[in-house]
């Protein structure tokens, strides 16, 4: 409860620099929470729709979870260039497991409704916990191309 | 499993301890323990920071060319499992193990033999300022006196003595 609402008078006051970063979303502030409704995102496949430049960062509005918080193999809904799109997250800055990265930003896949990723290609490093989870991210995993 | 390295104290990492953090530039970066990690977090240079092995090697404090540590150094390229190889490299790595210890232990005693040189100069300094403590300073100059007399009057009575 809390976490929302500092997430939302943050979101407030962090509206105008990340127009200016355009489609990256970095949080300056020091809080390391999971993802939930607000939450702004980086989306780190190779898709038209993540790629492009619009000046609203792509933002949760649906977490797909029992509780609303989203942490790593969480469906994700998301709100990009004004359409609405499914994604998977893949990272986030909070500390999770003791035996799981952590990463430097809240990373998203864009995926379709089916499970298939919209993007060829993810750059950025994929924990190696998300082979063992439930789901079928084996798409994901086939085109991710470094682990960690 | 491996035993990684610490980014910040160069300590072993062994596995279930603690954190690994990526960063947006997919560098990874592990720490043995919070400590290191919250040094990091401050942006803590482990080149400056004295406790680090990074300082001590930076600063010549520690060996860093050997032959021994070379064994250390990660190869990318895997070997083709042998048996008797493994065997081998089991037996090699101990004897290494220890080769390497006793030349860190050396390279550490020959910086220290400075130390101990200089020292001993300090202590003869020191005893000849105060010296005063141990003698007193017109301790024996009374009989040295004398000597010198007797010994100037016995070469006088000897010069006489090769006049006549």
């Amino acid at each position: 409860m809390a976490l929302l609402h500092l997430s939302k008078s943050l979101g407030g006051h962090l509206a105008e620099v990340s127009s200016l970063t355009q489609q990256r979303s970095f949080s300056l502030s020091a809080v390391a929470a999971a993802i939930q409704k607000m939450s702004r995102v980086r989306v780190v496949d190779n898709s038209a729709l993540g790629n492009t430049p619009y000046h609203r960062a792509p933002r949760v509005i649906h977490v797909y979870t029992k509780n609303g918080v989203g942490k790593v193999g969480d469906k994700v809904l998301l709100a990009i260039k004004g359409q609405k799109k499914k994604a998977l997250i893949v990272g986030h800055k909070m500390p999770g497991a003791r035996m799981t990265p952590r990463f430097d930003s809240n990373n998203v896949v864009l995926i379709e409704d089916n499970g298939n990723p919209t993007g060829t290609r993810i750059k950025v490093p994929l924990p190696t916990h998300l082979r063992q989870m439930e789901g079928d991210f084996s798409k994901i995993l086939a085109i991710a191309s470094k682990f960690v | 499993m491996r035993v990684e390295k610490c980014y910040f104290c160069s300590g072993p990492v062994y596995p279930g301890h603690g954190m690994m953090f990526v960063r947006n530039d997919c560098k990874v970066f592990r720490f043995c323990k919070s400590k290191c990690h919250k040094n990091f977090k401050k942006k803590r240079n482990p080149r400056k920071t004295r406790w680090t092995k990074a300082f001590r090697k930076a600063s010549g404090k520690e060996l860093t060319v050997d032959n021994s540590l070379e064994f250390e150094k990660r190869r990318n390229i895997p070997v083709k499992y042998q048996r008797e190889l493994w065997g081998k490299t089991v037996v090699a790595m101990k004897k290494v193990e220890e080769i390497k210890q006793k030349r860190q232990a050396r390279f550490i005693m020959n910086r220290l033999k400075k130390g101990k040189q200089l020292e001993k100069e300090e202590v003869i300094n020191e005893v000849k300022k105060n010296i005063h403590l141990i003698k007193a300073p017109h301790a024996g100059k009374a009989k040295q006196m004398e000597e010198k007399m007797v010994q100037e009057l016995q070469k006088d009575v000897d010069m006489e003595d090769d006049d006549l």
